[in-house]
């Protein structure tokens, strides 16, 4: 596909550290480049050091994609949100005196493991540098507080025996993150 | 001028808007369009106007179509219609903000203060 082995090894660098399309439309604008440099006179070696040069190394333009990884940003607003939708959740919660709600253990513990889990993947991913894989979490940690959120929502509406004014609070909140985060997550699964 | 990529950093997006303002282009003609505009000063590393484009069409103010060209896939970008209001506004700023800057810079008579 390109014009020198030095554009090859440089192409299959980036290959092991961004997705096929973002590897595909940098090759394209590297061969222009190259094919520009040669015609100006430089030998082909030349021409693709010099190419590859203007470009910016592998690392730093793993870094910008990174940076701006549809992925990685969900990842950043659902840890910046988190803490606001968690204390409401945490204090709706605790006024409904929501330990004596009949909720088997079980499910209690898997919904906890699951949030742990979430967190976890999020803080991966937003705080991800130059691994693109990384901030692919951040797709798969908003679906799992979409998943999260519907599951506290359902469980209010059936179990809560009354509803107390912190999740008055926690609903809206919870809903609209819901929303804001399945409006941002076809990109970021399309596009990583 | 590679020194000049840093003083780009806020007025990125609206460069890249404006180099897409006659029609579509791709990623390296944008990034020659930028450089053969501004003289040479403002050429930045190729490989990072890539992820600012992706981050415009993320945010809806550019639209990009694959097509393949002697062979290789090609990513053109083109303005939207929020891309040309968003032009459109931001150049509009940046004429205010440089009449401002260019009238303190330019040697001229102070008013007197007595």
């Amino acid at each position: 596909m390109a014009g020198h082995h030095l554009i090859d090894e440089y192409l299959a660098d980036l290959g092991r550290r961004l997705p096929a399309d973002r590897v595909d439309e940098l090759a394209d604008g590297l061969l222009e480049t190259w094919q520009r440099l040669v015609r100006s006179g430089l030998a082909p070696a030349d021409a693709a050091r010099a190419a590859i040069v203007e470009f910016g190394t592998a690392e730093q333009i793993t870094r910008a994609f990174v940076a701006q990884s549809p992925g990685r940003r969900i990842a950043v607003s659902m840890l910046a949100s988190g803490p606001l939708v968690g204390a409401c959740w945490g204090a709706g919660l605790i006024t409904a005196k929501a330990w004596t709600w009949p909720v088997p253990t079980p499910a209690a513990a898997v919904f906890a493991l699951t949030l742990l889990t979430v967190v976890a993947a999020l803080i991966s991913a937003a705080t991800s540098r130059s691994s693109y894989r990384r901030t692919r979490l951040g797709a798969a940690g908003g679906l799992g507080i979409v998943v999260l959120d519907a599951t506290m929502l359902v469980t209010v509406l059936l179990i809560a025996p009354v509803p107390v004014w912190p999740m008055y609070v926690a609903i809206p909140v919870s809903l609209a993150r819901i929303g804001l985060t399945l409006r941002s997550l076809p990109r970021a699964l399309t596009h990583e | 001028m590679r020194a000049e990529a840093q003083a780009l950093k806020g007025h990125l997006d609206v460069l890249l808007l404006a180099a897409l303002e006659d029609g579509p282009r791709h990623g390296y003609a944008v990034k020659e369009s930028l450089r053969e505009g501004s003289g040479g000063r403002f050429d930045l590393p190729t490989g990072t106007v890539y992820p600012a484009l992706h981050r415009l069409e993320g945010a809806g103010l550019i639209a990009g179509d694959w097509s393949v060209v002697d062979g290789r896939r090609r990513r053109t970008y083109q303005l939207t219609a929020a891309g040309e209001r968003r032009l459109h506004a931001d150049r509009g700023n940046w004429r205010e903000f440089a009449a401002a800057v260019t009238a303190m810079l330019e040697p001229g008579p102070w008013p007197a203060t007595t």
